[in-house]
């Protein structure tokens, strides 16, 4: 073996393998499995049976991927592409599982309501002429909030003594509320499905032999 | 019910994106520790399995007051806490010396274990081969050689163990300078003397010379860890959350080509499907009397035109003319 590195310039050197059983390949994993029973190992003989098969292996999966993938040369180097691995190992998480739909979107399906088109953050103001945002400072929502004049809706008003001006935010305040609790109860509920789907094993649910 | 935590702010919230459950997922992160006991052997193991696992490896420093077949939930913890879900606890005792638990978790949770004892003599770390080492992060080639890898239940699950442990990332393309290092495992087979042959685990550096050949010839140089391994305790993996963790994502699985068969003696049939011929432009016998001319054509394009005529009649004898598309099979 070592005279044949030494060689500068070898004449022919076998790059050809024969086996009894021919190797498979997992291409996808680079690697290769050699059913072949291995040589009876002596303790004087080990390291050099296990490099002689070893070199055997590597020798056959480089011809491999030499011969049967396609190869691509770019300027960063030549890439093999590999196939997809066949030897299926086991995942390390579950399967995403789609989004839980929200009680809102199983409403709207059953009544065929479209999704609302996004159109932007921005909403033109006839009055003024300008683009204001929907939302946020100097929003849109905020109607009679910033009037310097606020009418007196006595409908509204639950108490004599409730601030006219703040009753227009309150009512705001709330719609915000409502509508974070709607979130949380539809997170609760999608949470609760994934965790009726989530794996029986670890070490505490284990078998006892 | 789990915890839900709700992110701060945008770096943590990428953080936990980053551990959601994926439909490609990323590499596997390993966690290296060690128990309360552990051999200098044992030691030089882990820290030369979690070089040859950076950049996707953590080793802890700590000794950790855990026995993994009595009792694993302190593991669990560490899978969740690291996001790793491959594990190897090294230990020494004077029933197992040299020990080597290679564990595997999906979701957190506990899937498989399997000890591994390193032979105390014929072990050697990587430094004790002064040569060149394989970069950081490279996929490996891997050989199992050994017929009892397939025969034998318990060595044919060492071998997906272990392919599992070292394969790294699975890309769809390899940079063939890339290819620098090969895991070998081989074990010899069972004799009535030895029942369990030790499983041999050796790293070696490829060297490719120039052979005359179209190919290049292989040699290898070992790089080490030399390690030649005992099987101990296994401890198998709940079969309802293994069938999860080999569940494969819809969409994502082969989906066989349409109108490809393969017939008995293994050659590949394909069917392919024709438009309807257009017998108006069907060439028949070429007569000088029926020839239309224009005006302008001189002699010279006349002769091409009828070599491609010919080339057409000729080819609707056996095959009629085939989108190309459709043809390749």
């Amino acid at each position: 073996m070592a005279s044949e590195m030494e060689v500068d310039e070898p004449q022919k050197l076998p790059v050809n393998v024969t086996k009894p059983i021919p190797l498979t390949f997992d291409l996808g994993h680079l690697t290769a499995f050699d059913s072949n029973p291995l040589p009876p190992l002596t303790p004087a003989n080990l390291e050099e049976t296990l490099y002689s098969t070893a070199r055997d292996s590597a020798q056959l999966i480089i011809n491999q991927i030499l011969t049967t993938v396609a190869l691509k040369s770019t300027q960063d180097g030549v890439y093999a592409t590999l196939p997809d691995p066949i030897t299926q190992l086991p995942r390390e998480k579950p399967v995403p599982k789609p989004k839980e739909p929200t009680k809102w979107e199983q409403f709207a399906k059953k009544k065929g309501i479209a999704a609302k088109a996004k159109d932007g953050k921005l909403i033109y103001d006839q009055a003024t002429g300008e683009w204001v945002p929907r939302w946020g400072y100097k929003g849109a929502n905020k109607g009679v909030e910033d009037d310097w004049l606020v009418e007196v809706d006595e409908s509204k008003q639950k108490d004599v003594n409730d601030n006219p001006r703040n009753l227009s935010r309150a009512e705001r305040i709330e719609r915000i509320k409502k509508n974070e609790k709607h979130q949380k109860k539809n997170e609760k509920h999608a949470a609760s499905g994934a965790a009726a789907a989530a794996p029986k094993g670890g070490y505490k649910n284990r078998k006892r032999q | 019910m789990l915890q839900t935590v709700k992110p701060k702010n945008a770096r943590s919230k990428r953080v936990l994106e980053a551990r959601e459950p994926k439909l490609v997922e990323n590499e596997k992160t390993s966690l290296f520790l060690r128990g309360t006991t552990a051999s200098g052997i044992v030691q030089d193991a882990l820290g030369d399995l979690h070089s040859l696992k950076k950049p996707h490896a953590v080793k802890f420093q700590k000794k950790n007051a855990v026995h993994p077949f009595e009792d694993a939930t302190a593991l669990e913890f560490f899978s969740r806490k690291n996001d790793a879900s491959l594990m190897v606890f090294a230990s020494h005792s004077k029933k197992r010396p040299h020990n080597l638990t290679f564990v595997r978790f999906f979701d957190y949770q506990l899937l498989d274990m399997v000890e591994l004892l390193i032979d105390g003599e014929t072990f050697r770390k990587m430094t004790d081969f002064k040569n060149a080492k394989a970069g950081i992060g490279l996929k490996p080639m891997i050989s199992f050689s050994g017929s009892i890898f397939e025969n034998n239940p318990t060595y044919a699950h060492m071998k997906l163990v272990l392919l599992d442990f070292f394969h790294g990332n699975t890309v769809s393309e390899v940079e063939v300078e890339a290819l620098q290092y090969m895991i070998s495992i081989s074990a010899a087979d069972p004799t009535d003397g030895v029942p369990n042959p030790k499983i041999h685990f050796r790293c070696y550096m490829l060297k490719t010379l120039r052979s005359g050949h179209k190919l290049p010839r292989v040699e290898l140089e070992e790089m080490g860890p030399r390690m030649d391994f005992t099987i101990g305790r296994v401890h198998d993996a709940n079969p309802d959350m293994m069938k999860q963790a080999m569940q494969k994502p819809k969409g994502q699985e082969m989906r066989n080509k349409k109108n490809i068969s393969v017939d008995g003696m293994g050659d590949k049939i394909g069917k392919i499907h024709v438009n309807k011929q257009d017998l108006g432009q069907l060439q028949t016998r070429k007569m000088k009397g029926l020839r239309k001319r224009g005006r302008e054509e001189t002699n010279e394009e006349d002769d091409v035109e009828m070599e491609d005529e010919d080339d057409v009649e000729m080819g609707d004898d056996d095959l009629p003319a085939v989108s190309p598309k459709r043809a390749r099979v």
